[in-house]
């Protein structure tokens, strides 16, 4: 088994984004189930996010000038970025919860759906943020009616005298049931029951009667007048659902690989408790099988897990947007534009030669960005001629990690570093490691030994 | 809405690497080591791309009364027999098609239809039957079978930041790049290769990462090494797609040891308001096309390159309400070589009397152009690859 160290090490990166030095410090001498409670108390009081985005209003936008449109229409954009730089920011501040925010990273690949308009995509994330450790039929419900999703399924095309099957298809085969448990006939009566769900100018949910279908469907079995949350009802109410949501949540929160039996524990749990989500995650959370050998350093953090847990350690601070978007959209996780629907497949789908490289010189850069002037220059060649990589600007506070060990002689300070950051014990020595350190101060000895350790490809995984 | 890249299957994930049952006991002794000099390049159209606004039954009164604001005209058609056309915007190919360095396949799909972009497109990338779930793709496997001496990643070349589940076999991949330059740049680095030297006893997935980055590295100064040998001369449409079109032409005047190449044009789910859309997106690959073709023509290299194009499936032979249309089934494939056996219309144009439920019957599985492909062009045994009972076709 794991010592408890290794197990709030565990729990931190599963159930957040790791860490920073200032927390691990006092929290790796507590018990875990403290260390459980704590990341739910903090998701309980976490701050609400207001929707002060203004509305892209289209009538406005159509009695504009093309050349102001234009303007209007990225200023958005760039809104919707800044939303995106924000959340991640969230991620890695030891202030927010990190739990609430992990949630919130599962849930919004989970409800896949691009959003390109600051206010919508603003909205989305405050439904998934409500709901991301509450019920997870009401989620459903309100999934459904969320005006992104909706623009995005086509279901404002959806309408009684020619349905769109686009929402209705994917709310079975990814948000709820999965393939398998329903017919085609089944996805085109749930779209009839989804018809004239629409949304107005302003970007808000509406119902239009006139495109809606009030007609009897058959729907998995039964017969009814069913609207859309009848459809949601008759889905969740079959434990089929609670089995692939569990599966999801095994996936993400556990290991790649499912184990069925634990999976099947899991779905009963869910299911008894009619969708609690919080209750789920902390039965997992307290339970031994997530400590065991073969769960733990076995997942490949996603590219938003990677920045923001090395954020978070470092304490880096970015002058703008621009690095987030440059480090997801390089390593294929831009939030608020998932690939497609499906969300963003996973483990070893984040890896391939060109985005390995750039996760193992990373944090090279973002030192050399913080202008930290090592004499490891070798480590930036790559930056000097990168016009992206050069415009990152970025600050880092190496002072709480240099001071994790304080007054450590060498190798107990590599060895302290090496347990906080990596998940396994790194299969360089320090000997080896030693030549390409800055050796002009121990100070620069110490900081250039972070930047290699954050190097190794053991950081990748936790 | 834009779904710009295709699920990969956690494929490879679980470290489980599963060999599909037809291959177990197959002997691949003999199916080791040829080259035939020969170039795939295969392009993917993402999102399903309207076959039926692409190559048109102009003479069809179903398909105009089907689609009574999305039917192209036949006065617009770009007429190329007595019954199909051109869509006006894939102009640029014309002169490729009238040359016979064109051969159009209608209805080409697969039995049970998935209309699932991901698990459609999955099913194309692993050569599977529709209810069967590979996790290695099918060029993936012929690196697998027929390139067990060939170490280098970079036999079969995508061009993006991250390789298709099409390109992932049990033990041998290909290599994802988006420019040979940038990929240097990054490998270029005394610490990750002292990382190298220690990639010793890891476990998956650490092991996966080690191994990666040690292919990478031997790779990138390769590629890198190659691009420089040609610069292209020609113009290409300034598009990104144009671009990577002229990447390839470079590796491959260059005498590159890679010998398939993948690239994709993505876009072309269109639900809604499709004409504006696919006529800017058939006019981007057309153009790009025309410019790559002349390229390999000026070089000599279009009789010893095959190119295929595909899309996932077709769309609904009926338009929606919303000017768009719905994930349909079968859908017409093009080959692309100085040197086929049977240009033009390879087959019949789609039977819109003979439906099902509203979509399009498939005629000629998909499996059997790869099988053509592997044994005709690449000159492998694609039984192993793609299981048995797909018969090649004869236009390579």
């Amino acid at each position: 088994m794991l010592s408890t160290q290794d197990k709030i090490k565990h729990l931190s990166w599963r159930g957040g984004f790791g860490l920073s030095p200032k927390e691990w410090k006092e929290i790796k001498n507590w018990s875990f189930e403290s260390y459980v409670q704590h990341l739910f108390t903090k998701a309980n009081r976490a701050k609400h996010l207001s929707n002060d985005y203004a509305e892209r209003n289209r009538e406005a936008l159509k009695k504009m000038s093309p050349e102001e449109r234009k303007r209007a229409i990225k200023e958005d954009r760039a809104l919707v970025r800044t939303l995106n730089a924000e959340w991640v920011t969230r991620m890695a501040s030891a202030e927010e919860s990190a739990l609430l925010e992990k949630m919130c990273l599962f849930w919004h690949g989970h409800f896949a759906c691009v959003s390109k308009s600051a206010k919508l995509a603003s909205k989305q994330l405050i439904t998934i943020r409500t709901h991301a450790l509450g019920n997870f039929r009401a989620f459903v419900q309100a999934m459904a009616k969320d005006v992104s999703m909706i623009r995005f399924l086509n279901n404002q095309q959806n309408k009684k005298s020619q349905p769109n099957e686009n929402f209705a298809r994917e709310l079975m085969e990814l948000f709820t049931i999965g393939r398998g448990h329903y017919t085609e006939r089944d996805i085109k009566e749930a779209a009839r029951a989804f018809t004239g769900w629409s949304s107005d100018l302003k970007g808000d949910f509406k119902f239009r009667r006139r495109q809606h279908d009030f007609e009897n469907k058959s729907f998995m079995g039964k017969e009814g007048a069913f609207n859309g949350d009848d459809i949601i009802n008759i889905i969740l109410d079959r434990k089929e659902t609670a089995v692939f949501i569990s599966r999801k949540i095994y996936r993400f929160f556990v290991n790649e690989t499912l184990d069925e039996k634990r999976v099947s524990a899991m779905a009963d749990r869910f299911y008894q408790s009619d969708y609690d989500i919080a209750d789920l995650i902390r039965y997992i959370f307290l339970s031994d099988w997530f400590y065991e050998r073969k769960n733990v350093g076995t997942q490949i953090k996603s590219p938003v897990v990677l920045l923001a847990g090395l954020m978070r350690s470092l304490e880096v601070q970015f002058e703008d947007t621009f690095p987030v978007l440059f480090v997801e959209k390089a390593l294929g996780q831009t939030l608020f534009i998932p690939p497609n629907v499906a969300g963003w497949p996973g483990g070893k789908n984040w890896i391939d030669n060109s985005t390995l490289m750039l996760r193992l010189n990373l944090v090279a850069y973002l030192f050399n960005a913080a202008d930290l002037n090592f004499k490891v220059k070798e480590a930036f060649e790559a930056q000097k001629r990168n016009k992206a990589i050069r415009k990152i600007k970025a600050k880092i506070n190496l002072n709480p990690l240099l001071n994790l060990p304080s007054g450590l002689q060498r190798q107990l300070f590599f060895e302290e570093l090496s347990a906080f950051l990596l998940a396994s014990k790194p299969e360089l020595s320090l000997k080896e490691i030693a030549p390409y350190l800055d050796q002009s101060s121990e100070k620069k000895f110490r900081a250039s030994l972070v930047m290699r350790l954050m190097s190794l490809p053991e950081y990748q995984v936790c | 809405m834009k779904r710009r890249r295709f699920l990969k299957a956690s494929a490879l994930a679980s470290g489980s690497l599963m060999i599909p049952s037809f291959l177990k006991g197959y002997d691949l002794a003999g199916n080791i080591g040829n080259n035939s000099g020969r170039k795939l390049v295969i392009v993917q159209l993402s999102g399903g791309n309207d076959g039926l606004n692409t190559i048109i039954p102009f003479q069809n009164d179903i398909y105009y009364k089907n689609r009574p604001s999305l039917a192209i005209p036949a006065n617009k058609v770009l007429r190329l027999s007595d019954e199909l056309g051109f869509n006006p915007a894939m102009e640029a190919l014309r002169p490729v098609f009238d040359q016979g360095q064109m051969c159009i396949l209608n209805n080409v799909g697969y039995p049970n239809p998935d209309r699932s972009h991901f698990r459609s497109m999955d099913i194309w990338h692993t050569a599977s039957g529709s209810k069967q779930y590979l996790q290695t793709g099918w060029i993936g496997r012929y690196l697998d079978n027929n390139c067990r001496t060939c170490d280098m990643p970079y036999h079969a070349l995508e061009l993006d930041d991250s390789l298709s589940l099409a390109m992932k076999g049990a033990k041998k991949s290909g290599f994802a790049m988006s420019n040979p330059k940038a990929l240097k740049r990054t490998t270029d680095n005394r610490f990750l290769k002292l990382i190298a030297q220690k990639s010793g006893a890891h476990t998956d997935p650490l092991s996966y990462l080690y191994k990666t980055m040690i292919d990478t590295q031997s790779s990138a100064d390769y590629l890198y090494e190659k691009s420089k040998v040609h610069r292209s001369r020609l113009s290409y449409p300034n598009t990104p797609f144009a671009k990577d079109l002229k990447q390839v032409a470079e590796l491959l005047t260059a005498d590159t040891a890679t010998q398939i190449y993948y690239i994709s044009l993505s876009g072309f789910d269109t639900h809604a308001f499709q004409q504006r859309t696919q006529t800017k997106l058939l006019q981007k690959y057309a153009e790009a096309m025309a410019a790559f073709i002349k390229d390999l023509r000026q070089n000599n290299l279009f009789d010893d390159t095959l190119i295929m194009t595909f899309s996932e499936f077709g769309r609904r032979v009926q338009q929606n309400a919303s000017n768009g249309t719905d994930h349909g089934t079968a859908n017409n494939l093009y080959l692309m070589s100085g040197k086929l056996r049977r240009a033009g219309f390879y087959n019949e144009a789609p039977n819109l009397l003979d439906l099902d439920k509203g979509d399009l019957k498939y005629g000629i599985d998909f499996r059997r152009v790869y099988a053509t492909i592997l044994e005709r062009w690449l000159e492998t045994d694609a039984k192993g690859i793609i299981g048995v009972g797909f018969e090649a076709l004869k236009m390579i």
